[in-house]
Protein backbone atom coordinates (compact mmCIF):
# COMPACT_ATOMS: atom_id res chain seq x y z
CA UNK A 1 0.00 0.00 0.00
CA UNK A 2 1.43 3.09 -0.85
CA UNK A 3 1.74 6.29 0.83
CA UNK A 4 -1.42 8.10 -0.88
CA UNK A 5 -3.81 5.42 -0.37
CA UNK A 6 -2.77 5.27 3.65
CA UNK A 7 -3.09 8.97 3.51
CA UNK A 8 -6.68 8.69 2.28
CA UNK A 9 -7.83 6.27 4.32
CA UNK A 10 -6.30 7.82 7.49
CA UNK A 11 -8.28 11.40 6.80
CA UNK A 12 -11.20 9.47 6.04
CA UNK A 13 -11.41 7.93 9.43
CA UNK A 14 -10.59 11.23 11.24
CA UNK A 15 -13.65 12.89 8.79
CA UNK A 16 -15.54 10.18 9.99
CA UNK A 17 -14.89 10.53 13.60
CA UNK A 18 -15.00 14.22 13.73
CA UNK A 19 -18.42 14.03 11.85
CA UNK A 20 -19.81 11.54 14.34
CA UNK A 21 -18.48 12.97 17.17
CA UNK A 22 -20.16 16.39 16.02
CA UNK A 23 -23.40 14.52 15.23
CA UNK A 24 -23.65 12.75 18.84
CA UNK A 25 -23.06 16.20 20.68
CA UNK A 26 -25.35 18.27 18.03
CA UNK A 27 -28.04 15.99 19.27
CA UNK A 28 -27.32 16.83 23.08
CA UNK A 29 -26.77 20.28 22.31
CA UNK A 30 -29.93 20.29 20.61
CA UNK A 31 -31.38 19.18 23.62
CA UNK A 32 -29.53 21.38 26.17
CA UNK A 33 -30.10 24.67 23.95
CA UNK A 34 -34.02 24.15 23.47
CA UNK A 35 -34.31 23.41 26.73
CA UNK A 36 -32.68 26.44 27.63
CA UNK A 37 -34.43 28.30 25.61
CA UNK A 38 -37.63 27.03 27.18
CA UNK A 39 -36.26 27.86 30.46
CA UNK A 40 -36.29 23.80 31.42
CA UNK A 41 -32.85 22.46 32.31
CA UNK A 42 -32.60 19.24 29.34
CA UNK A 43 -30.93 16.52 30.25
CA UNK A 44 -28.81 16.22 33.39
CA UNK A 45 -28.87 12.76 34.64
CA UNK A 46 -26.25 10.83 32.49
CA UNK A 47 -22.66 12.31 33.78
CA UNK A 48 -21.99 15.63 34.45
CA UNK A 49 -24.42 17.72 33.64
CA UNK A 50 -26.05 15.07 30.80
CA UNK A 51 -23.19 14.99 28.64
CA UNK A 52 -23.25 11.38 28.54
CA UNK A 53 -26.58 11.57 27.32
CA UNK A 54 -25.86 10.74 23.41
CA UNK A 55 -23.63 7.43 24.70
CA UNK A 56 -26.87 6.60 26.51
CA UNK A 57 -28.96 7.02 23.62
CA UNK A 58 -26.77 5.21 21.53
CA UNK A 59 -26.85 2.09 23.90
CA UNK A 60 -30.30 2.45 24.62
CA UNK A 61 -30.97 2.22 20.85
CA UNK A 62 -28.91 -0.47 19.71
CA UNK A 63 -30.43 -2.68 22.34
CA UNK A 64 -34.05 -2.03 21.41
CA UNK A 65 -35.88 -4.90 19.79
CA UNK A 66 -35.70 -4.35 15.75
CA UNK A 67 -39.53 -4.82 15.12
CA UNK A 68 -40.13 -5.71 11.51
CA UNK A 69 -43.80 -5.61 10.57
CA UNK A 70 -45.03 -8.95 8.81
CA UNK A 71 -46.71 -6.88 6.00
CA UNK A 72 -43.51 -4.75 4.96
CA UNK A 73 -41.40 -4.88 1.85
CA UNK A 74 -38.69 -6.51 3.43
CA UNK A 75 -35.20 -5.84 1.14
CA UNK A 76 -36.39 -2.40 0.42
CA UNK A 77 -37.44 -1.71 3.78
CA UNK A 78 -33.85 -2.81 5.39
CA UNK A 79 -32.42 -0.65 2.68
CA UNK A 80 -33.96 2.50 3.13
CA UNK A 81 -32.42 3.89 6.11
CA UNK A 82 -29.02 3.30 4.53
CA UNK A 83 -29.25 5.05 1.25
CA UNK A 84 -30.68 7.78 3.29
CA UNK A 85 -27.59 7.92 5.52
CA UNK A 86 -24.97 7.19 2.84
CA UNK A 87 -26.32 10.24 0.94
CA UNK A 88 -26.74 12.64 4.01
CA UNK A 89 -23.27 11.79 5.04
CA UNK A 90 -21.24 11.08 2.23
CA UNK A 91 -21.46 15.03 1.27
CA UNK A 92 -19.14 15.67 3.94
CA UNK A 93 -15.96 14.04 2.02
CA UNK A 94 -16.41 17.26 -0.62
CA UNK A 95 -16.07 19.89 1.84
CA UNK A 96 -12.92 21.55 2.20
CA UNK A 97 -12.08 21.43 6.07
CA UNK A 98 -9.00 23.38 5.88
CA UNK A 99 -6.55 23.84 3.24
CA UNK A 100 -4.94 21.05 3.11
CA UNK A 101 -7.54 18.57 3.80
CA UNK A 102 -10.10 17.45 1.85
CA UNK A 103 -11.33 14.21 1.55
CA UNK A 104 -12.04 14.17 -2.17
CA UNK A 105 -11.09 17.36 -3.95
CA UNK A 106 -13.53 16.37 -6.50
CA UNK A 107 -13.54 19.21 -9.56
CA UNK A 108 -17.94 18.95 -9.54
CA UNK A 109 -17.90 18.55 -5.91
CA UNK A 110 -20.88 20.91 -5.21
CA UNK A 111 -22.67 18.83 -7.92
CA UNK A 112 -21.93 15.87 -6.25
CA UNK A 113 -23.44 16.98 -3.24
CA UNK A 114 -26.27 18.38 -4.65
CA UNK A 115 -26.87 15.17 -6.50
CA UNK A 116 -26.84 13.30 -3.35
CA UNK A 117 -29.05 14.93 -1.54
CA UNK A 118 -31.45 14.77 -4.36
CA UNK A 119 -30.97 10.91 -4.15
CA UNK A 120 -31.73 10.79 -0.18
CA UNK A 121 -35.53 11.77 -1.24
CA UNK A 122 -35.43 8.10 -2.38
CA UNK A 123 -34.51 6.92 0.96
CA UNK A 124 -37.48 8.46 2.19
CA UNK A 125 -39.95 7.67 -0.26
CA UNK A 126 -38.74 4.24 -0.68
CA UNK A 127 -39.17 4.12 3.55
CA UNK A 128 -42.78 5.20 3.15
CA UNK A 129 -43.65 2.72 0.60
CA UNK A 130 -41.99 -0.19 1.92
CA UNK A 131 -43.50 0.50 5.55
CA UNK A 132 -47.40 -0.68 4.15
CA UNK A 133 -48.10 1.94 6.72
CA UNK A 134 -50.47 4.92 5.63
CA UNK A 135 -48.42 7.04 8.24
CA UNK A 136 -45.49 6.32 6.81
CA UNK A 137 -46.82 7.13 3.29
CA UNK A 138 -48.30 10.35 3.93
CA UNK A 139 -45.10 11.49 5.31
CA UNK A 140 -43.09 9.80 2.71
CA UNK A 141 -45.19 12.04 -0.13
CA UNK A 142 -45.01 14.89 1.46
CA UNK A 143 -41.22 14.67 2.17
CA UNK A 144 -40.52 14.02 -1.10
CA UNK A 145 -42.46 16.40 -2.84
CA UNK A 146 -40.74 18.95 -0.44
CA UNK A 147 -37.20 17.72 -0.66
CA UNK A 148 -37.58 17.93 -4.96
CA UNK A 149 -39.27 21.74 -4.60
CA UNK A 150 -36.72 22.70 -2.11
CA UNK A 151 -34.13 21.48 -4.30
CA UNK A 152 -34.51 23.86 -7.05
CA UNK A 153 -34.56 26.93 -5.11
CA UNK A 154 -31.50 26.08 -3.31
CA UNK A 155 -29.69 24.48 -6.64
CA UNK A 156 -30.44 27.99 -8.35
CA UNK A 157 -29.15 30.00 -5.20
CA UNK A 158 -26.04 27.86 -5.34
CA UNK A 159 -25.29 28.38 -8.88
CA UNK A 160 -24.91 32.25 -8.34
CA UNK A 161 -21.98 31.36 -6.35
CA UNK A 162 -20.60 28.94 -8.80
CA UNK A 163 -21.29 31.76 -11.03
CA UNK A 164 -19.06 33.98 -9.27
CA UNK A 165 -16.33 31.67 -8.26
CA UNK A 166 -16.23 29.98 -12.28
CA UNK A 167 -15.73 26.85 -10.64
CA UNK A 168 -17.67 23.37 -8.90
CA UNK A 169 -14.79 22.21 -7.20
CA UNK A 170 -15.58 23.61 -3.32
CA UNK A 171 -11.95 24.37 -2.79
CA UNK A 172 -11.81 26.39 -5.60
CA UNK A 173 -14.92 28.63 -4.35
CA UNK A 174 -13.47 29.14 -1.41
CA UNK A 175 -9.76 30.43 -3.31
CA UNK A 176 -12.09 32.63 -5.27
CA UNK A 177 -13.92 34.06 -2.15
CA UNK A 178 -10.69 34.86 -0.67
CA UNK A 179 -9.35 36.92 -3.64
CA UNK A 180 -12.76 39.23 -3.61
CA UNK A 181 -12.64 42.41 -1.89
CA UNK A 182 -15.38 40.96 0.93
CA UNK A 183 -13.34 37.88 1.52
CA UNK A 184 -16.52 35.91 1.59
CA UNK A 185 -19.62 35.91 -0.93
CA UNK A 186 -22.39 36.48 2.25
CA UNK A 187 -21.92 40.26 1.27
CA UNK A 188 -22.46 39.91 -2.88
CA UNK A 189 -24.88 37.55 -2.69
CA UNK A 190 -26.89 37.62 0.42
CA UNK A 191 -29.95 37.16 -1.76
CA UNK A 192 -29.12 33.37 -2.91
CA UNK A 193 -27.83 33.03 0.89
CA UNK A 194 -31.09 33.73 1.89
CA UNK A 195 -32.61 31.26 -0.49
CA UNK A 196 -29.81 28.70 0.52
CA UNK A 197 -30.69 29.14 4.30
CA UNK A 198 -34.30 28.51 3.86
CA UNK A 199 -34.35 25.80 1.79
CA UNK A 200 -31.57 23.68 3.12
CA UNK A 201 -34.31 24.33 6.38
CA UNK A 202 -36.79 22.60 4.20
CA UNK A 203 -34.19 19.97 2.71
CA UNK A 204 -33.07 18.77 5.78
CA UNK A 205 -36.66 18.33 7.20
CA UNK A 206 -36.35 20.67 10.12
CA UNK A 207 -38.65 23.18 11.48
CA UNK A 208 -40.08 25.60 10.27
CA UNK A 209 -40.67 22.81 7.20
CA UNK A 210 -40.77 19.72 9.42
CA UNK A 211 -44.23 18.78 7.52
CA UNK A 212 -42.85 14.77 6.94
CA UNK A 213 -42.10 14.25 10.19
CA UNK A 214 -45.36 15.88 11.82
CA UNK A 215 -45.34 14.19 15.16
CA UNK A 216 -48.84 15.96 15.68
CA UNK A 217 -50.21 14.71 12.16
CA UNK A 218 -47.94 11.79 11.61
CA UNK A 219 -46.91 10.52 14.65
CA UNK A 220 -43.27 10.43 12.96
CA UNK A 221 -43.51 9.98 9.52
CA UNK A 222 -42.24 8.07 7.03
CA UNK A 223 -39.75 6.07 9.51
CA UNK A 224 -43.37 5.61 11.97
CA UNK A 225 -42.35 1.50 11.37
CA UNK A 226 -38.91 1.80 12.14
CA UNK A 227 -37.24 1.01 15.42
CA UNK A 228 -34.38 0.27 17.38
CA UNK A 229 -30.72 0.80 15.40
CA UNK A 230 -33.09 1.53 11.95
CA UNK A 231 -34.86 4.32 13.24
CA UNK A 232 -31.28 5.79 14.86
CA UNK A 233 -29.90 5.49 11.11
CA UNK A 234 -32.89 7.76 10.09
CA UNK A 235 -31.99 10.34 12.88
CA UNK A 236 -28.33 9.93 12.20
CA UNK A 237 -29.24 10.96 8.81
CA UNK A 238 -31.13 13.99 9.63
CA UNK A 239 -28.07 15.55 11.80
CA UNK A 240 -25.29 14.64 8.86
CA UNK A 241 -27.65 16.75 6.71
CA UNK A 242 -28.01 19.24 8.68
CA UNK A 243 -24.07 19.38 9.08
CA UNK A 244 -23.80 18.83 5.16
CA UNK A 245 -25.97 21.79 5.05
CA UNK A 246 -23.92 24.07 7.42
CA UNK A 247 -21.07 23.28 6.02
CA UNK A 248 -22.15 23.88 2.56
CA UNK A 249 -23.45 27.09 3.95
CA UNK A 250 -19.97 27.90 5.15
CA UNK A 251 -17.67 26.82 2.29
CA UNK A 252 -20.12 28.43 0.06
CA UNK A 253 -21.07 31.91 1.56
CA UNK A 254 -18.74 32.34 4.66
CA UNK A 255 -15.52 32.20 3.30
CA UNK A 256 -14.90 27.90 3.86
CA UNK A 257 -11.94 27.44 6.25
CA UNK A 258 -10.50 31.12 6.53
CA UNK A 259 -10.32 33.15 9.27
CA UNK A 260 -9.34 36.88 10.46
CA UNK A 261 -6.45 35.42 11.41
CA UNK A 262 -4.67 32.70 11.50
CA UNK A 263 -4.68 30.22 14.89
CA UNK A 264 -1.35 27.53 14.91
CA UNK A 265 -2.20 24.40 16.35
CA UNK A 266 -5.80 23.99 15.60
CA UNK A 267 -6.16 23.55 11.85
CA UNK A 268 -10.05 22.92 11.84
CA UNK A 269 -10.52 26.41 14.16
CA UNK A 270 -12.26 28.70 12.00
CA UNK A 271 -14.40 26.02 9.91
CA UNK A 272 -15.72 24.44 12.92
CA UNK A 273 -16.31 27.68 14.15
CA UNK A 274 -18.47 28.82 11.25
CA UNK A 275 -20.10 25.49 11.32
CA UNK A 276 -21.38 25.93 14.61
CA UNK A 277 -22.46 29.59 14.00
CA UNK A 278 -25.12 27.64 11.41
CA UNK A 279 -25.99 24.38 13.56
CA UNK A 280 -27.03 26.98 16.73
CA UNK A 281 -29.63 28.57 14.00
CA UNK A 282 -30.79 25.86 12.76
CA UNK A 283 -31.66 24.45 16.16
CA UNK A 284 -32.50 28.56 17.58
CA UNK A 285 -35.30 28.33 14.56
CA UNK A 286 -36.63 24.91 15.79
CA UNK A 287 -37.06 26.47 19.43
CA UNK A 288 -38.58 29.47 17.83
CA UNK A 289 -41.06 29.26 14.76
CA UNK A 290 -44.06 26.86 14.59
CA UNK A 291 -44.67 24.66 11.36
CA UNK A 292 -45.71 25.57 8.30
CA UNK A 293 -48.66 24.51 6.72
CA UNK A 294 -48.06 22.41 3.67
CA UNK A 295 -49.61 24.83 0.87
CA UNK A 296 -47.88 27.69 2.65
CA UNK A 297 -44.50 25.64 2.04
CA UNK A 298 -45.35 24.62 -0.96
CA UNK A 299 -46.26 28.44 -1.88
CA UNK A 300 -43.13 29.93 -0.52
CA UNK A 301 -40.92 27.18 -2.14
CA UNK A 302 -42.20 27.96 -5.73
CA UNK A 303 -44.04 31.28 -5.50
CA UNK A 304 -41.24 33.06 -3.54
CA UNK A 305 -37.99 31.28 -3.13
CA UNK A 306 -37.49 30.08 -6.47
CA UNK A 307 -38.32 33.32 -8.91
CA UNK A 308 -36.13 34.92 -6.10
CA UNK A 309 -33.30 32.58 -6.75
CA UNK A 310 -33.86 33.30 -10.87
CA UNK A 311 -33.75 36.55 -10.77
CA UNK A 312 -30.34 36.74 -8.67
CA UNK A 313 -28.71 34.32 -10.63
CA UNK A 314 -30.03 36.20 -13.81
CA UNK A 315 -28.60 39.77 -12.08
CA UNK A 316 -25.79 38.09 -11.29
CA UNK A 317 -24.77 37.03 -14.96
CA UNK A 318 -25.32 40.16 -15.76
CA UNK A 319 -22.61 41.53 -13.51
CA UNK A 320 -20.45 39.11 -14.39
CA UNK A 321 -20.59 39.66 -17.91
CA UNK A 322 -20.40 43.16 -17.38
CA UNK A 323 -16.98 42.97 -15.16
CA UNK B 1 -48.22 43.86 7.34
CA UNK B 2 -46.71 46.21 4.98
CA UNK B 3 -44.43 44.80 2.69
CA UNK B 4 -40.98 45.95 4.11
CA UNK B 5 -42.15 44.05 7.60
CA UNK B 6 -42.26 41.03 4.67
CA UNK B 7 -39.50 41.02 3.32
CA UNK B 8 -37.04 41.52 6.30
CA UNK B 9 -38.88 39.03 8.22
CA UNK B 10 -39.28 41.01 10.98
CA UNK B 11 -41.85 39.47 12.95
CA UNK B 12 -39.81 35.95 12.39
CA UNK B 13 -36.62 38.14 14.05
CA UNK B 14 -38.55 39.24 16.72
CA UNK B 15 -39.64 35.80 17.79
CA UNK B 16 -35.61 34.89 17.57
CA UNK B 17 -34.69 37.35 19.47
CA UNK B 18 -37.09 36.21 22.02
CA UNK B 19 -35.73 32.90 22.74
CA UNK B 20 -32.18 34.13 22.19
CA UNK B 21 -33.21 36.42 25.50
CA UNK B 22 -34.27 33.42 26.64
CA UNK B 23 -31.56 31.40 26.11
CA UNK B 24 -29.15 34.08 27.71
CA UNK B 25 -30.47 35.67 30.84
CA UNK B 26 -33.20 33.86 32.03
CA UNK B 27 -32.69 30.59 34.90
CA UNK B 28 -34.62 27.33 34.21
CA UNK B 29 -37.58 27.15 36.62
CA UNK B 30 -37.69 23.73 37.00
CA UNK B 31 -37.97 22.02 40.33
CA UNK B 32 -34.79 19.43 41.16
CA UNK B 33 -36.77 18.46 43.90
CA UNK B 34 -35.52 15.45 46.02
CA UNK B 35 -31.77 16.79 45.00
CA UNK B 36 -31.42 20.18 44.93
CA UNK B 37 -34.63 21.72 46.07
CA UNK B 38 -36.57 21.52 49.22
CA UNK B 39 -40.51 22.02 48.94
CA UNK B 40 -42.28 23.41 51.72
CA UNK B 41 -46.30 22.96 51.70
CA UNK B 42 -48.20 25.47 52.36
CA UNK B 43 -49.67 25.75 55.96
CA UNK B 44 -52.63 23.40 56.03
CA UNK B 45 -51.71 21.19 53.54
CA UNK B 46 -52.93 17.97 54.09
CA UNK B 47 -50.62 15.35 54.17
CA UNK B 48 -50.01 12.21 56.46
CA UNK B 49 -52.68 11.24 59.11
CA UNK B 50 -51.71 11.64 62.86
CA UNK B 51 -53.28 11.67 66.06
CA UNK B 52 -52.12 14.38 68.68
CA UNK B 53 -50.05 13.22 71.78
CA UNK B 54 -52.02 15.25 75.03
CA UNK B 55 -48.23 16.61 76.66
CA UNK B 56 -50.12 16.17 79.84
CA UNK B 57 -51.30 12.34 79.43
CA UNK B 58 -49.02 11.30 76.80
CA UNK B 59 -52.04 9.55 74.75
CA UNK B 60 -54.13 10.32 72.64
CA UNK B 61 -57.28 13.05 73.10
CA UNK B 62 -59.72 10.80 71.23
CA UNK B 63 -62.98 10.66 73.13
CA UNK B 64 -64.56 8.20 70.93
CA UNK B 65 -66.80 10.11 69.98
CA UNK B 66 -67.02 8.21 66.74
CA UNK B 67 -67.56 11.86 64.49
CA UNK B 68 -64.70 11.33 62.66
CA UNK B 69 -65.77 7.87 61.05
CA UNK B 70 -68.89 8.75 60.42
CA UNK B 71 -68.14 11.89 58.28
CA UNK B 72 -65.58 10.27 56.24
CA UNK B 73 -66.74 9.70 52.98
CA UNK B 74 -64.44 6.63 52.05
CA UNK B 75 -64.94 5.20 55.11
CA UNK B 76 -61.51 4.86 56.24
CA UNK B 77 -61.22 4.98 59.89
CA UNK B 78 -62.09 2.38 62.11
CA UNK B 79 -62.81 2.96 65.69
CA UNK B 80 -63.26 0.41 68.92
CA UNK B 81 -63.65 1.17 71.91
CA UNK B 82 -64.75 0.19 75.60
CA UNK B 83 -66.69 2.14 77.99
CA UNK B 84 -65.02 2.86 81.60
CA UNK B 85 -68.11 0.82 83.89
CA UNK B 86 -67.29 3.27 86.76
CA UNK B 87 -66.43 6.62 85.22
CA UNK B 88 -68.75 6.45 82.17
CA UNK B 89 -66.17 7.58 79.87
CA UNK B 90 -65.51 5.90 76.01
CA UNK B 91 -61.79 4.47 75.96
CA UNK B 92 -60.75 3.92 72.45
CA UNK B 93 -59.18 0.06 72.01
CA UNK B 94 -58.42 0.53 68.53
CA UNK B 95 -57.81 3.18 66.42
CA UNK B 96 -57.01 2.70 62.30
CA UNK B 97 -56.97 5.01 59.12
CA UNK B 98 -56.47 3.10 56.07
CA UNK B 99 -54.15 5.92 54.61
CA UNK B 100 -54.78 4.24 51.05
CA UNK B 101 -58.48 4.53 51.13
CA UNK B 102 -58.57 8.23 52.22
CA UNK B 103 -59.39 11.14 50.04
CA UNK B 104 -57.54 14.00 52.11
CA UNK B 105 -60.64 16.05 52.35
CA UNK B 106 -60.22 17.06 55.68
CA UNK B 107 -63.46 16.66 57.30
CA UNK B 108 -62.20 14.48 60.13
CA UNK B 109 -60.43 17.45 61.61
CA UNK B 110 -62.95 19.93 61.51
CA UNK B 111 -65.57 17.74 62.78
CA UNK B 112 -63.38 16.49 65.67
CA UNK B 113 -64.83 18.16 68.81
CA UNK B 114 -61.91 17.90 70.47
CA UNK B 115 -58.76 18.38 68.33
CA UNK B 116 -57.46 14.83 68.85
CA UNK B 117 -56.96 14.23 64.81
CA UNK B 118 -54.88 15.74 62.41
CA UNK B 119 -53.72 15.65 58.35
CA UNK B 120 -50.21 16.82 58.80
CA UNK B 121 -48.15 18.92 56.72
CA UNK B 122 -45.66 15.82 55.94
CA UNK B 123 -46.06 14.64 52.58
CA UNK B 124 -42.85 11.94 52.03
CA UNK B 125 -44.48 8.82 53.05
CA UNK B 126 -44.49 6.77 50.50
CA UNK B 127 -44.38 2.75 50.78
CA UNK B 128 -43.81 -0.52 49.33
CA UNK B 129 -46.52 -2.27 50.86
CA UNK B 130 -50.08 -1.60 51.77
CA UNK B 131 -49.35 -2.43 55.38
CA UNK B 132 -46.38 0.41 55.67
CA UNK B 133 -49.68 2.45 54.78
CA UNK B 134 -52.02 0.96 57.46
CA UNK B 135 -51.94 2.87 60.30
CA UNK B 136 -52.91 2.27 64.05
CA UNK B 137 -52.92 3.92 67.08
CA UNK B 138 -48.98 3.60 68.05
CA UNK B 139 -48.15 5.00 64.16
CA UNK B 140 -50.45 7.21 64.10
CA UNK B 141 -49.11 9.05 67.31
CA UNK B 142 -45.66 8.03 66.58
CA UNK B 143 -46.63 10.50 63.33
CA UNK B 144 -47.66 13.43 65.11
CA UNK B 145 -44.09 12.98 66.97
CA UNK B 146 -42.13 13.32 63.86
CA UNK B 147 -44.39 15.78 62.66
CA UNK B 148 -44.44 18.12 65.86
CA UNK B 149 -40.26 17.64 66.19
CA UNK B 150 -40.58 19.65 62.88
CA UNK B 151 -42.88 22.37 64.15
CA UNK B 152 -43.60 25.48 65.97
CA UNK B 153 -45.03 25.22 69.00
CA UNK B 154 -47.74 25.65 69.68
CA UNK B 155 -48.79 24.21 66.38
CA UNK B 156 -52.36 24.89 65.24
CA UNK B 157 -53.73 23.70 62.23
CA UNK B 158 -56.27 25.22 59.61
CA UNK B 159 -58.72 22.89 59.53
CA UNK B 160 -58.97 22.46 63.20
CA UNK B 161 -61.15 25.92 63.32
CA UNK B 162 -63.01 25.62 60.19
CA UNK B 163 -63.40 28.67 57.96
CA UNK B 164 -67.16 29.28 56.86
CA UNK B 165 -68.73 28.32 60.73
CA UNK B 166 -69.58 31.17 63.47
CA UNK B 167 -67.09 30.40 66.18
CA UNK B 168 -69.95 30.69 68.58
CA UNK B 169 -70.85 27.11 66.84
CA UNK B 170 -68.26 25.42 67.39
CA UNK B 171 -67.86 22.74 70.51
CA UNK B 172 -66.21 24.21 73.84
CA UNK B 173 -63.01 22.49 73.41
CA UNK B 174 -62.53 23.73 69.68
CA UNK B 175 -63.10 27.24 70.45
CA UNK B 176 -61.30 27.84 73.22
CA UNK B 177 -58.49 25.44 71.51
CA UNK B 178 -55.05 27.76 71.37
CA UNK B 179 -52.56 25.07 70.10
CA UNK B 180 -50.83 22.29 71.27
Amino acid sequence: MDFNSLWIILSALVLLLLAMFHVAYLTYAERKIIARMQQRLGPNRVGPRGLLQPIADVLKLIQKEDIIHPRVDRPIFAIAPLISLVCAASGLAFIPLWERFVLSNLNVGLLFILALSSLSAYGVILSGWASNSRYSFLGALRASAQVISYEIAMSLSLLSVVLMAGSFNLQDIVKAQLSTPYKVYLIPQIVAFFVFMVSALAETNRVPFDLPEAETELVAGYFTEYSGIRFAIFYLAEYFGMIVMSALAVTCFLGGYAGPFEIPGLPFFWFLIKIYAFLFFYIWVRATLPRYRYDQLMGLGWKVLIPLSLLNLLVTAFIKLLI
Amino acid sequence: MNLIQKILLLEIWKGLALTLKKLLFDRPVTIQYPEKDKVVPAPGFRGRHALVRDPQTGDTLCIACMRCARVCPSKCIYIEYEVDPETKKRKIKRYDIEALRCVYCGYCEEVCPVNALVLTEFFEYAGYSREELYFDKERLLKNWDEFIATQKRPYLNPFWKPRGIPEKYLPIKKRTFTGV
